[in-house]
Order: C-alpha cells, then structure tokens, then sequence
C-alpha cells in the first residue's frame, strides 16, 4: 500500500467527477422535462391524438413550454391530454388558447402545439381546459381548394383585363374572325368556364346545405367541429371565396359573349389585329390556361366530392338519383 | 451445476456483505485499483467508440438528410446500451481477469488458506472488498466512458459539420430522458456485480496448479462476458416494463 | 548420545505432566472414492517435535489442514488443547487459531502486500490475544529480527529469494506466540544449505518459546535434525511410530523404503 494517501485523493477525485457528471446529467435531463421547475396542468380534449405519448414536448408559439403529463381515453371518442406547462408562461397563455397536435420535422416526435386564440381572454389558470383543433383529412383538400380558387381569381382578372381591351377595340378581331380554330377554343373554353361554375355554384349551395345542416344539428360531433373549430371557418372563408370566383367567371363568360357577338357582328379594328401578333399570342396562352384552370377547378370539385366530410352527402345524392331512375325504369 | 455454484457464492456473498468486521481499508484499495487504474482503458476505447459511431453513421444520415439528428441518434446509443456494454466488456477483459487471476494464485499458494488461519476470513477480505468495489466503480467508469464517448462523438461532429459544443449538447440531452439513464445506471450496477462475482468465484475456487490459474483468468472472461449479455437481454426487457418504450 | 538423552529427559515430561496440546482420533476424510485419511490418530505432546512422514499424496497435507479447521474431516475427532474444533463455530475456532502457528508450504506469503504487511496481517483480528497497548511497529521488527531479516521490512514478497521468503513466513507465523505450530513441508523447494538454515531456526524457536510442533515432511535429513519423535503415514493410516532411529532401523520394507537413500 505504497502512496496511499495520493491514492486516496486519487480515488476520491475519480468518485467526486464520476458523481458530478452524473448528477449534472440527471439535472441536465431534468431540467428538459421541467422536472426541477413549478408547473402547472391544462388540459384539451382531442378525437385524434396521432401517436402522441407521455413526455412529448408542447410548444406554445414554437417555444418549448411543457411535457405532456397524461394521455386519457375519457369516452369512445375523447381523449383527454394533460399537460406540464413552466409556470413563468402562464401570464402569456390566455382562456381562448387552441391546442393542436402536430409532429416535429418530418419524420419526429408528436407534440403539442398551443396557439394563441384571436383577440383577447382571461389568462388562463391551472387545471383549466383548452380548445382543441384536430387535423382532419378534410383540411388538406380545403387548403388546396382556397389556392385554387386564389388561381381562379387571378385568372378571372387577367380574363377581364383582355376582355376589357377587346371591348375598346384594340381587340384582334380580324385574326380571331380569320382564325377559326381560335375561335372554337374559345367557345369551348367558355362553354368549359360555363360548366364549371356552375358545378361551383352548385357545389357551394350543397356545401352550404351541408353546413346549415351541421349547425342545426349542434350535437354531432361534426357538427361541434365545424362550428368550433378552425376548419369551420375555414370552410366558410374558401366557400365565399368561391363564391366571388364563380361570380367573376360569369362576369368573364358575360363579357366573352359580348365580345364574340361583336365579332359576329363584324365591327371592330382590322388593323389593330393584324399587326398586334404579341395580344394573339398572349390571348392563346390566356385561353389555354383558362382551360388548364377549369380542369384543375373540376379536379379540385371531385376531391371535395370524395373528401370523407362530405362524401356522405354525394353518396346520398346519388344513391337518390339511382332510386329516381329505378323508379323511372320500373 | 456451475450456475448452482454461483448462486451458492452470490447468496454468501450477499450473507457476508453486511456482516461485521468491514474490510474498508481493502475495499479503499481495490476501488482505486479497479476504478483509478480502469480508467484510462475505459477512456481510450469510448473515445474511439464514440469517434467510430460518428464516423461510421454519418454516411447514412447524410443520404436520409438527417446529419442534425446525429447527437440525439449517438447520445442515445452510447447511453443506452454501447456505453455500458463496451466498458463493462473492457472491464470484464481487464478487471475480470485480474480478479480471477490474482485469487486464484492466491488460492494455489495457500495464501487464502493462510488468511483463513490467521483469523481473517478471506471471503470477507477477498471477495466482499473485491465484488463491492466493482459493483460500485464500474457504474462510474460506464458514465466516464459515456461522456468520453460522447466527447468523442461531438469532437467528429465539430470538425465534419461544423457544430458547437453547446448545440451538440443541448441536442444529446433534449432527445435523453430518464428512461435512457436510469435503467442504464441500474444495469450498470449489475454489471459490476456480474464481473466482481464470477471473477472472484472463479479465482476462489481455482484448482491447483499454474495451469487452474490460467483457466480461472480464463474462464472468468468469457463466463463474464457472456452473462453481461444475458443481464443486458434482461435488463431491456425490464426497463422496457417500467419505462414503457 | 546427546540426543537420546534429550528424548529420555522429554519422556520423563510426558510421564510426568503427560499433558496432550493435539490429538486425532480415528480421523477419515476421502476426496470421492480416494481414501485418503483411513482411520488415522496422534497425539502431539507438549513442548515435542513430532514430524509426520509420508509420500507424497499420502494425506499428509490434508491430515495438517483438518487440524486447523481449512478442511473438515468426513469423520473423526480434532482435539485441539481440550477443544474439539469440529464443533467449534467460527469465531471460537479464530480465537483458538491464534494459538496455532501455521508455516505453509510455499511461504503463502501475500504476495500484494510488504513483508510488513504480511507480518501485520495476523495482528489485525488476533491482536487481542496480545493486549491492546501492543505496538504492532515493534512485534513486527522483534519478529524479522528472530529470523535474521529486518532489513527488508518495507521490500516485496517478490523480492526475496525463496529461503528469505520461507523465514518471512515463519517469522509470520511467530508474530502470535503461538503454542503449536505446524509444519507442511517447511524445506520444500529449498536447497539443502538453506533447508538446514530453517531447520536450526526452527529449533531455535522451539526452545526460545516452548512451542510444541508438528512438521510434515518427506524431507529425512530435516527428520532426522529436529524429529523427537516420528510417525510413518502409510495408505492413510499411522503406519509406525517411534524415534528416529528406532524407525531407520526398522525391518519392515514398507518403512524401510523410507530410509534407502
């Protein structure tokens, strides 16, 4: 036992690092999982949770602010999620707070994401329940339709801007006069433009009707989730919007007809167009993406048609075509 | 047959720890000589461990895109399982056979049988000081090896892709959780008490002659190494009852 | 001459105190089916050397490790200074060990620690028996100097050649007091100058302490020095007894094997 003493000190230095590290590390974890801080429980009910478990972070804002606590089924389709939250954020969430669940990159964990509600609200205190917004199929189509309907509306404009100038004479009449196959393009593109909204306004009284339905009928859970949540309003905004590009395709389709009973008529500006080849060419490639955009409308109408929230309805309608035609053919 | 042996030995090993007279002074000196003189070992190969693990996944990472998930991937592993497991075998190789070597020219020269006479109960002196030690030093080693394996990890990290010390970090322990630290602690005091015990049962109970002390060192490596598996196969499935992963 | 008269002066002890400090009786112990102890008994008197020969394998190590409790015997009784050590528990059998010195065969030194370790290593549960105001300092220096080494106090086992290690060993071994003291093959392994060397010591010890000893042997030079009395173990039994020379003249092939040399 030679050098004992330096042996001992040795020892004792080992220990204490070896300690420290880990002591240091357990806090180190601790402290991500607000082991070591005041917090304090809120809770939301959610139908779909996605895989979320015990532990995940929540974010507020896209701060880390808490864990998920507990994860409860409260009945068949409810879902209770309580969670962790640092007490120092408390004075910045309010009672009008909406939870959702969504997952952190790609391929990461599930977490909870609050967001802060429109307008003003008590602050929210522990124990309390929040909002919740789960993500349904139905969103993603409802987004893709309001860009959609954005493209229409561009589409609409740049159609008034041409029409405005064919109806001022600076119009390409003769090459269009000349130009039949044009001209068949561009009755089928109106006769396309036609059709197409009026499948819009079709769908759009039906998605209307759904959507008083579902208001009536305050019980369904649907029907609490349109009217609550999000994708309701959603649904609302993209319907209006609609709404505004069928009724400026109309306005479109109005002037077109005006414009080609002008050329029937045989007045306009012969030497404008002749020489104006750039208008025929930007005129061509208006009108194919005029088309090229009521095949993406119609596309657009089909998914909606096919969405799970309102497929029901389709089916429905259907099936009592079927009946009528049975009854027809009986 | 064996194993009933080394039940026998745990269970008298378990009877003698905390019986009187304390053998501390010994005990003092096998913690310096199995955790002081490990540790530079146990540092070396978590180094290149940690090194290794980087290296070798970065690949791989790179083609998915996912080079920022390194820290979390490899702090994980290293915590989880390849920290434990590669000191406690570093272990197992270097103070296993010490143990079993050292007792068991122990027991070839008579020198436990002159212990005994002379009223120190060698099992007490030999084996108790030498199976708490490693109990208590090889949980110890595993968290420097984990660090430095870590150390080692980041240091790739740095140089390839540029990432700081406190990012690399902050990163390792975000995706840790008490789930990751705890069943490896308590593994890795299984660990020890895996090596302390077979090294010592081994050495103890040696057979005479040069060549039972070769077969002691021996048969405690690989007796040693095989049941660190089977405690790690146990160990996951316990960890994955209480932590639920 | 000298010698004889040594053993009539002891036997006139005997007869006198007749005071028995070891006794065998109908010992057996049996490895499996090796018998290697067969109904074996002895006495060991006091203040006498009684050296036990035998080939090697005979038992003899065995018959010397029953006695101090490293082995149990499968039958048989163990009288240890009116003490029967088989039924002793642990703690009583320690305290009656401090009375027994033991020198192995290979010195046993432990071979991680200093000589003075070593010799400090008995004192650590047996120090009672000498009083709580020993230095353990100063019996460990009177015990190297009785065996002539008190130079290599703080050097290593390791360092020591194999007859310093022997008398590192026995000084060990005295640092007690010991009232018997037992022998396995205390000149195995060591050239016979320095195999004498530890004889003389040995009787030098037994007359300085009054110890009475009990050496096992194949060694018959170192019988022949130091044996008051002999007993021949056999196929596991006390084949003969007697002195020295009234075994070395003996008829029987058997114990006559011992003596061709």
């Amino acid at each position: 036992m030679k050098n004992t003493n330096s042996q001992k000190i040795r020892l004792g230095l080992f220990v204490i690092i070896g300690t420290t590290l880990f002591v240091l590390a357990v806090y180190l974890i601790g402290q991500k999982q607000n082991m070591f801080q005041n917090t304090f429980t809120i809770s939301a009910y959610f139908q779909n949770v996605n895989g979320l478990q015990k532990g995940n972070n929540v974010r507020y804002s896209g701060i880390n602010i808490g864990t998920v606590k507990n994860i409860v089924m409260t009945n068949d389709s409810t879902i209770k999620v309580d969670m962790n939250i640092e007490e120092g954020i408390i004075a910045h969430i309010k009672k009008n707070a909406i939870a959702t669940i969504g997952s952190d990159g790609l391929v990461g964990n599930m977490i909870v994401n609050i967001v802060p509600g429109k307008g003003t609200d008590e602050v929210i205190a522990d124990g309390d329940i929040i909002a919740s917004y789960s993500k349904i199929g139905a969103d993603d189509i409802l987004s893709t339709l309001s860009v959609s309907s954005e493209n229409a509306a561009i589409l609409t404009s740049d159609l008034i801007k041409i029409t405005d100038a064919m109806i001022k004479g600076k119009g390409t009449l003769a090459v269009l006069l000349n130009d039949t196959i044009m001209a068949k393009e561009l009755r089928q593109s109106v006769t396309n433009l036609k059709v197409a909204s009026r499948d819009a306004s079709n769908t759009i009284s039906e998605i209307n009707q759904i959507i008083t339905s579902l208001k009536t009928n305050d019980n369904t859970v649907l029907g609490m989730l349109l009217n609550d949540s999000v994708s309701g309003q959603n649904l609302k905004v993209i319907v209006s919007n609609l709404e505004a590009s069928s009724k400026q395709i109309q306005n479109v389709i109005a002037n077109i007809d005006t414009t080609i009973v002008d050329f029937n008529s045989g007045d306009g500006a012969y030497n404008y167009i002749v020489n104006d080849t750039t208008l025929v060419n930007s005129l061509q490639s208006t009108l194919k993406n005029i088309n090229e955009g009521t095949d993406k409308f119609n596309q657009n109408m089909e998914a909606l048609k096919h969405n799970f929230l309102i497929r029901g309805y389709f089916r429905k309608l259907e099936k009592q075509k079927e009946k009528e035609e049975r009854k027809k053919q009986q | 047959m064996e194993i009933g042996e080394l039940t026998y030995f745990t269970i008298r090993f378990f009877k003698e720890v905390f019986r009187r007279p304390y053998e501390f002074k010994e005990f003092l000196r096998q913690c310096y000589s199995i955790g002081n003189r490990s540790l530079l070992l146990v540092g070396i190969t978590g180094f290149i461990i940690g090194l290794v693990l980087t290296l070798q996944t970065r690949p791989t990472l790179m083609e998915f895109g996912a080079v920022s998930w390194m820290p979390s991937m490899v702090g994980i592993s290293i915590v989880r399982e390849i920290g434990p497991m590669i000191t406690a075998l570093v272990c197992a190789g270097k103070i296993g056979s010490g143990i079993g070597a050292e007792l068991g020219s122990m027991r070839v020269t008579e020198q436990i049988d002159a212990m005994e006479v002379s009223g120190t109960n060698p099992f007490k002196y030999l084996v108790v000081t030498r199976v708490m030690a490693t109990t208590l030093m090889i949980p110890l080693l595993v968290i420097f090896g984990d660090a430095i394996a870590l150390y080692g990890s980041y240091l790739v990290e740095h140089l390839k892709g540029d990432v700081s010390f406190a990012l690399y970090f902050n990163q390792v322990f975000d995706s840790l959780e008490f789930g990751d630290i705890v069943p490896a602690t308590v593994k890795s005091f299984f660990f020890g008490l895996a090596i302390g015990l077979v090294g010592c049962f081994k050495g103890y109970y040696c057979k005479k002659g040069t060549a039972g002390v070769g077969i002691a060192a021996n048969s405690a490596v690989v007796f040693t190494s095989l049941l660190l598996f089977i405690i790690d196969f146990i160990a996951v499935f316990v960890a994955d009852i209480f932590y639920d992963l | 001459m000298k010698k004889q008269q040594a053993i009539l002066e002891k036997d006139k002890k005997k007869e006198s105190s007749e005071e028995v400090v070891l006794e065998l009786q109908d010992l057996n112990k049996s490895f499996d089916d090796n018998h290697v102890l067969k109904h074996f008994s002895m006495k060991l008197y006091k203040g006498e050397n009684l050296v036990v020969m035998g080939k090697s394998g005979s038992g003899k190590s065995v018959m010397i490790k029953c006695l101090v409790g490293l082995m149990e015997a499968d039958s048989g009784k163990i009288i240890v200074m009116h003490h029967d050590i088989t039924s002793l528990n642990q703690e009583s059998l320690d305290i009656l060990r401090a009375d027994i010195g033991f020198l192995f065969q290979g010195s046993a030194l432990y071979d991680s620690m200093t000589v003075r370790e070593n010799l400090e290593f008995p004192l650590r549960h047996h120090y009672k028996k000498l009083g709580k105001n020993v230095n353990t300092e100063t019996l460990v220096i009177e015990a190297l100097k009785n065996v002539g080494l008190a130079h290599t106090l703080d050097l290593m086992p390791a360092e020591l050649s194999g007859g310093m290690q022997r008398r590192v060993a026995l000084a060990r071994t005295l640092i007690l007091q010991p009232k018997i003291i037992l022998y396995d093959e205390p000149t195995s392994g060591l050239d016979p100058i320095t195999a004498k060397e530890i004889i003389i010591l040995m009787q030098d010890i037994q007359k300085k302490y009054n110890t009475s000893s009990l050496i096992i042997t194949h060694d018959v030079d170192c019988a022949r020095v130091i044996a008051d009395r002999m007993i021949l173990l056999i196929d596991g039994t006390n084949y003969a007894e007697g002195t020295f020379e009234e075994l070395s003249a003996s008829k029987d092939p058997k114990v006559k094997a011992f003596f061709k040399q």
